[in-house]
């Protein structure tokens, strides 16, 4: 079993469509996670400003704030002491390539994880090259699009993946294979996505222990 | 013992598997320390029902005790089935594009054998109302509602359906079902009804069984959806 088990991707609050656990806190206890990523409903689902305030005043080490990131070109780049925010350009309807958005992030400097629904490969690749610099976690591959990110693993030096939704037969060893450990980063997308699977997955990959290590606390990313 | 109840071999067009192998899923069911799996192999699934069928047989010679074959049955090609040294029919209603409840699959359900079917709510293949429909007209056909109807916004319907057919069980794998889910349709159908499988090598077999291993079930109801439930489908036929 990996020494720190880092689950980059992680939600903290209430959502409108389940009856799911508010708080991550216990099942990253019974599963071992020692540390999470998260985001609050409230920036997904409501007001993503009120989420952000609500992931201010955590004050849990185990803990690590991902606020949403909603550019607007009348208002400041905010100043956000955090490792890296989240962007919704479908769900906020922004663009994720547009002067505003590459202004922000470029005055930021942190990285930015963004789910695959909310975007495209030809968008990852603009902005690539729009910001050679940005580090970016792709958030909820999932499985059925191995060929399409491949391509932008080798295309895109800076840009890592979340692995909880890599979900066919030896997915995550493929992608180590061509693109290494150092990319991948252990994630899950609970609790409306599956934590089980994923940290299951973790202590069964076909992989040197050191590489797992690397995956299991985040990667070359965080 | 542990059983996976949905497994296949072999490529699937739409997306890369980098490893369909019986080799591969010989060495991961190993490592875990499950006892078999029920197989069929995708290109059954797919285009070539009675080809793909043989190739399935094929690996369960390879690894005696290891594959249960699910045999496909395509409802266009009306390939032939048998009765003996399977663990039953696989159906796909949504490729083969005919409605489970469709009279053209009724040769399936006369056979009298275990049959796993691909189900998903809202699909007008295989909505779960569909297998209530055929529970009731072959009520001695144990019937396993694949997926448990795909979609985490269908689960609770779905453990509701099968609930008063004695015949039908959930079976869980697909890349939406969580272990918390798995927990609730314990609580919801009652866990002797609850089957585990893993959708491998589709999905990765790994992901699909810790779902289980890990899902907040207390040990006796894990031991029936890791294996308990599907031994009492099959009759301790594991051929």
């Amino acid at each position: 079993m990996p020494g720190l088990i880092v689950d980059a991707h992680r939600l903290i609050g209430p959502v409108p469509f389940d009856d799911l656990p508010e708080d991550p806190r216990p099942e990253m206890d019974r599963l071992g996670v020692h540390r999470a990523y998260v985001t609050h409903t409230l920036s997904l689902y409501s007001d993503a400003r009120a989420g952000n305030e609500a992931l201010a005043v955590l004050d849990d080490p185990r803990l690590v704030p991902v606020p949403v990131l909603l550019p607007q070109p009348f208002e400041p780049v905010p100043d956000w002491d955090v490792p890296m925010v989240r962007l919704c350009p479908v769900r906020h309807r922004f663009e994720l390539t547009g002067p505003t958005t590459l202004r922000w992030l470029a005055e930021l400097g942190i990285t930015a994880a963004i789910d695959f629904d909310e975007t495209s490969p030809g968008q990852l690749l603009t902005l690539a090259r729009e910001l050679p610099g940005q580090r970016v976690l792709l958030l909820n591959p999932g499985y059925r699009r191995l060929r399409a990110i491949a391509e932008l693993m080798a295309e895109i030096p800076n840009l890592w993946l979340e692995i909880g939704t890599v979900n066919t037969q030896r997915g995550v060893e493929w992608l180590a294979g061509h693109f290494g450990a150092q990319r991948l980063v252990f994630g899950t997308g609970a609790p409306v996505m599956d934590d089980c699977g994923p940290r299951f997955l973790l202590d069964h990959l076909d992989l040197p222990e050191s590489d797992i290590a690397l995956i299991a606390s985040g990667g070359g990313l965080l | 013992m542990i059983l996976d109840a949905h497994g296949h071999l072999g490529p699937w067009p739409d997306f890369l598997i980098p490893d369909g192998s019986a080799d591969g899923m010989i060495g991961l069911m190993d490592r875990l320390g499950i006892d078999a799996m029920g197989i069929s192999h995708l290109l059954a699934v797919g285009p070539a029902a009675e080809e793909g069928n043989r190739l399935a047989f094929a690996a369960a010679e390879r690894y005696p005790g290891r594959f249960g074959v699910w045999q496909v049955y395509n409802p266009h090609q009306r390939n032939r089935l048998t009765e003996q040294g399977v663990w039953g029919v696989k159906l796909h209603p949504d490729v083969h594009q005919c409605a489970l409840d469709d009279r053209r699959y009724d040769p399936v359900w006369e056979l009298g054998l275990p049959v796993l079917a691909h189900g998903q709510t809202d699909s007008p293949w295989s909505d779960p109302e569909r297998f209530v429909t055929v529970a009731r007209r072959h009520p001695h056909v144990p019937l396993l509602l694949g997926h448990t109807g795909l979609w985490p916004y269908g689960f609770a319907r779905a453990a509701e359906l099968v609930r008063d057919h004695p015949n039908l069980y959930l079976e869980i794998c697909g890349s939406k079902m969580t272990g918390r889910w798995i927990a609730r349709l314990a609580g919801l159908a009652g866990a002797d009804r609850v089957v585990y499988g893993s959708d491998a090598c589709f999905l990765d077999l790994r992901m699909g069984f810790g779902r289980v291993a890990l899902a907040p079930l207390d040990p006796a109801d894990r031991a029936l959806v890791q294996g308990g439930n599907l031994a009492r489908i099959l009759g301790g036929d594991l051929s």
